[in-house]
């Protein structure tokens, strides 16, 4: 049986949750499925879950999981886990997850594989992929100790629109937990998000990136049009988004972002080291530079060594013709 | 907007290895007091550490030849305690350079003799320094910066700390923390070269008024791995000459640290006359010396760091006391640059000021005529034996490299005595404008020399790739800590002394951008800065102030 962990934020299950239960769906086989909800007030998102085409939605409550701590999460999972028995328990790889699984693993003295891209085998027995040294090696484990291991799942490794809904929702079964307050040590404050992030570049998957090569603010056009033209987010390096010209979240390298999109296109970029570590993992990597002695022409898997304003305009036209 | 204040007896600001050794003597002095009894009506006295960075060690950088004797004074069983201290040095090298060649010199002069001292790695030492004072109880808080001196009626009561999470626009993010008021009987300051809090006091309370101006170098350092046969562990080189002129203070350095790593580093005065001079291309023309490049050739770079020292010696160091305050370490300048030796000095200085603080406190009198008796103690110590008789040296450099020579060696035959007072000139004093130094020929201004070596990335680096190597990190949504007066930088600085600031940073924290229409702006990269205060010292018209950065970013120079 492999349970499911779920997790909720603002009253909604959410989507990495879904594409951890697609991800359960995918390998379970004939094996059961169960999913479990923490919180107080649990019936709407029970409900919710209740569709996901698993066999019994579990619904641990008690008034001190109605915020998220570490020490109330790793005891009520405990409980579930010690009163249902799964074979393997299947988490969202979150920043929450991060935060207790550990510690719950180490509670439990099994075995936690983290940010799982692929499962073969069985529930009993999983050989799970997963990214090494900063995704530039997978490697496949096998969790040696008995028990069930706890993996995470890397978001966006699975479609939650891969996931078969059931026709009929799930039954599902309260659970009270027993928790002593007095154990639990972190008291939650309100939630509250630190900036808006509007764009996700880790997500992308083409980027145009702009450097100083570009001289003006009014030339971002240029970047933009070639943009459009990809179907691209437009990014930069540190110098443009210092200007103010680009907020700060398009940033990319080593006090940016770090991308992996399949393609990158970088624009009057000169390839300080600082920028290479925030996207030398791009998948194809094209450089458009006056300068031919510039770094980026050593990680660039094509480069033009040309003035950008003539070259990506023609790039642009090239692709409308297309 | 309601701020935190906490309490303590000595508040001491800065976790380096003046900071920390007074620290531990605190501790210590508390520990003999309460095994005698004495200290049962007062109770344990509170102690708390300030450090910028975000654990001990990781803003600490230096050489570093480590004369043992103030560690082993304060922690008697260093060794037996893991005390990263092991290389001693095996032979001491000097050489004189010229454009290609070397000349060795037979005998090595006594100040640079380090039978008996040790390589170490400054960060890593003083990180463990930072243990020994955990474990001995001190409240130590890394990664909260001393803003601003607390003053009440001309009497030091404290530290306030810096403001966390603060936007680039000044807005607060909605993880804004107000800074804490540290409010202590004594504040000792251990805040380093150029030291931004010993700096506002000494303007604030006139504490250089007597002395003469402190004098500043920077020191640029790489590590490296080369074959590890290439350099014998325990090796010391010095040098002289290229790539300096005669007219400039400086010289080499390159240590076997055994296993193949080598520390290898370049220190220039603050105090030369070329307004374009660049202390980055010095060390990679002196990198590119074959002296130096055979040793470093299939080698890799490791880490890279900048950091500017105190080098005007005995007769510039300040007033150390004021009501409620006491200077210590490269704050105050306690460094001897005709041994290249300072840390021994920072921590004598610290443990000197923990027992001044200790017996101040104890007797409930810490004003500046209680804590007098610091400067007493240090005029009594090893300190002002060592300082006092080489207080000129630097000061003769400025007559140029032989005069300097000929005068440090008089220095050590006569210990100083009858040789007279030599007054140095501060940081940009001796900077000449472009027409004065290169005549009427006008140079563009911020247009490099057509000498400069292009770097070729393997031997040598721009300023942006060495950054990377010094791992530095700022948040980037946050004030610039560099508060510039841009006012001059077009209009005067730029025409009159070619924009000295984007040569004599290490870090291309200053670059001069143009407008779409061609117009010169200074642009401040200040996440690239490395704390070496080479900025707040050199530029010609003061128009450039250091403050910390929020606290913990900065460089990471651990091993360095």
């Amino acid at each position: 049986m492999i349970l499911v962990v779920s997790e909720h934020q603002r009253g909604t299950v959410t989507r990495a949750t879904w594409e951890v239960l697609a991800a359960a769906q995918a390998f379970a086989g004939n094996a059961p499925i169960r999913v479990v909800v923490l919180g107080h007030e649990n019936s709407a998102l029970a409900g919710e879950l209740s569709s996901a085409g698993v066999g019994e939605v579990l619904s641990a409550v008690h008034p001190a999981l109605a915020g998220y701590t570490a020490d109330g999460y790793v005891a009520a999972i405990q409980q579930v886990m010690t009163q249902v028995g799964p074979h393997l328990v299947l988490l969202p790889h979150s920043y929450q997850t991060r935060d207790f699984a550990p510690r719950l693993a180490a509670r439990l003295h099994v075995a936690i594989v983290t940010d799982a891209i692929a499962l073969e085998g069985t529930p009993e027995a999983p050989l799970i992929t997963r990214p090494m040294f900063q995704g530039k090696l997978v490697a496949q484990v096998r969790p040696a100790q008995s028990g069930p291991a706890l993996v995470s799942i890397q978001v966006g490794a699975f479609r939650a629109d891969s996931l078969k809904r059931a026709a009929a929702p799930a039954p599902i079964r309260t659970i009270e937990v027993v928790l002593d307050t007095a154990e639990i040590r972190q008291r939650p404050e309100a939630p509250f998000q630190e900036a808006k992030q509007a764009v996700d570049l880790s997500q992308a998957e083409r980027i145009v990136s702009v450097g100083r090569g570009i001289k003006t603010r009014e030339n971002l056009a240029v970047a933009e049009a070639l943009a459009t033209a990809l179907r691209a987010e437009i990014a930069a390096s540190r110098p443009i988004c210092d200007n103010g010209w680009l907020p700060m979240e398009r940033q990319i390298g080593s006090s940016g972002q770090t991308v992996a999109p399949k393609l990158y296109v970088a624009l009057g970029i000169s390839g300080a080291i600082q920028h290479l570590v925030g996207m030398k993992g791009s998948r194809t990597i094209v450089a458009i530079n006056k300068d031919a002695d510039a770094p980026i022409f050593e990680v660039a898997d094509y480069g033009i060594v040309g003035d950008l304003f003539e070259v990506a305009p023609a790039i642009v036209t090239a692709l409308e013709k297309a | 907007m309601v701020r935190e204040t906490l309490e303590v007896d000595v508040l001491i600001v800065g976790g380096g290895p003046a900071g920390l050794a007074a620290a531990l003597r605190l501790s210590q002095l508390q520990t003999v007091s309460a095994a005698s009894g004495s200290s049962g009506e007062t109770g344990p006295m509170s102690v708390a550490v300030l450090e910028k960075a975000r654990e001990a060690g990781a803003h600490a950088l230096s050489g570093a030849v480590l004369d043992p004797s103030a560690l082993r004074e304060l922690i008697p069983d260093f060794q037996s305690r893991g005390a990263p201290v092991v290389t001693e040095v095996q032979r001491d090298r000097v050489y004189v350079l010229t454009g290609q060649h070397h000349v060795r010199l037979p005998v090595v002069p006594p100040p640079l003799r380090n039978h008996g001292n040790y390589l170490v790695s400054l960060s890593d030492l003083v990180g463990w320094l930072g243990r020994q004072v955990e474990e001995a109880g001190v409240d130590m808080f890394a990664g909260f910066a001393g803003q601003e001196v607390l003053m009440e009626a001309g009497r030091v009561v404290g530290v306030r700390t810096g403001d966390r999470g603060v936007a680039k626009s000044g807005e607060h993010k909605p993880t804004f923390e107000p800074g804490v008021d540290i409010r202590a009987k004594v504040t000792i300051f251990c805040d380093g070269v150029r030291g931004n809090l010993t700096k506002t006091l000494m303007q604030t309370l006139d504490l250089g008024a007597e002395g003469h101006p402190q004098q500043f170098a920077v020191g640029l350092k790489e590590l490296w791995d080369v074959p590890e046969s290439r350099v014998p562990i325990g090796t010391v080189i010095h040098t002289l000459g290229y790539p300096l002129r005669r007219e400039e203070f400086g010289g080499g350095f390159l240590y076997g640290m055994g296993a193949g790593r080598v520390s290898v580093g370049f220190v220039a005065g603050l105090d030369y006359r070329d307004p374009l001079f660049d202390p980055h291309v010095a060390f990679n023309r002196f990198k590119q010396h074959p002296l130096i490049s055979d040793l470093l050739r299939d080698g890799h770079l490791v880490r890279y760091g900048a950091k500017a020292l105190p080098e005007g010696g005995w007769s510039t160091i300040p007033r150390l006391f004021s009501d409620g305050a006491l200077i210590a370490g490269d704050a105050a300048g306690f460094l001897n640059s005709m041994r290249l030796k300072g840390i021994h000095l920072a921590m004598k200085s610290g443990m000197l000021a923990a027992e001044t603080a200790f017996e101040a406190v104890r007797a409930g009198d810490t004003s500046a005529r209680r804590l007098k008796a610091y400067e007493e103690r240090v005029s009594a110590s090893s300190i002002h034996t060592e300082l006092y008789p080489v207080r000129n040296v630097h000061q003769a450099f400025g007559y140029g490299l032989l005069p300097g020579l000929a005068y440090a060696g008089l220095s050590l035959i006569t210990g100083g005595k009858g040789l007279g007072e030599l007054r140095g000139s501060a940081g940009p004093e001796r900077m000449r404008t472009l027409a004065e130094y290169y005549g009427a020929a006008t140079l563009a201004p911020d247009v490099p020399a057509a000498d400069v070596p292009v770097p070729d990335r393997v031997l040598t680096f721009d300023k942006v790739t060495n950054v990377h190597y010094s791992g530095t990190a700022h948040e980037e949504d946050q004030p610039s800590h560099l508060l510039v007066n841009t006012s001059p930088c077009t209009t005067v600085c730029g025409p009159d002394y070619g924009h000295p600031c984007i040569k004599f940073c290490p870090a291309n924290v200053y670059e001069i951008a143009h407008e779409a229409d061609g117009t010169p702006r200074l642009q401040i990269n200040a996440s690239n800065c490395v704390h070496c205060k080479t900025c707040d010292i050199m530029d010609p018209y003061g128009a450039i102030t250091w403050v910390p950065p929020e606290g913990g970013d900065g460089p990471q120079y651990k091993g360095m």
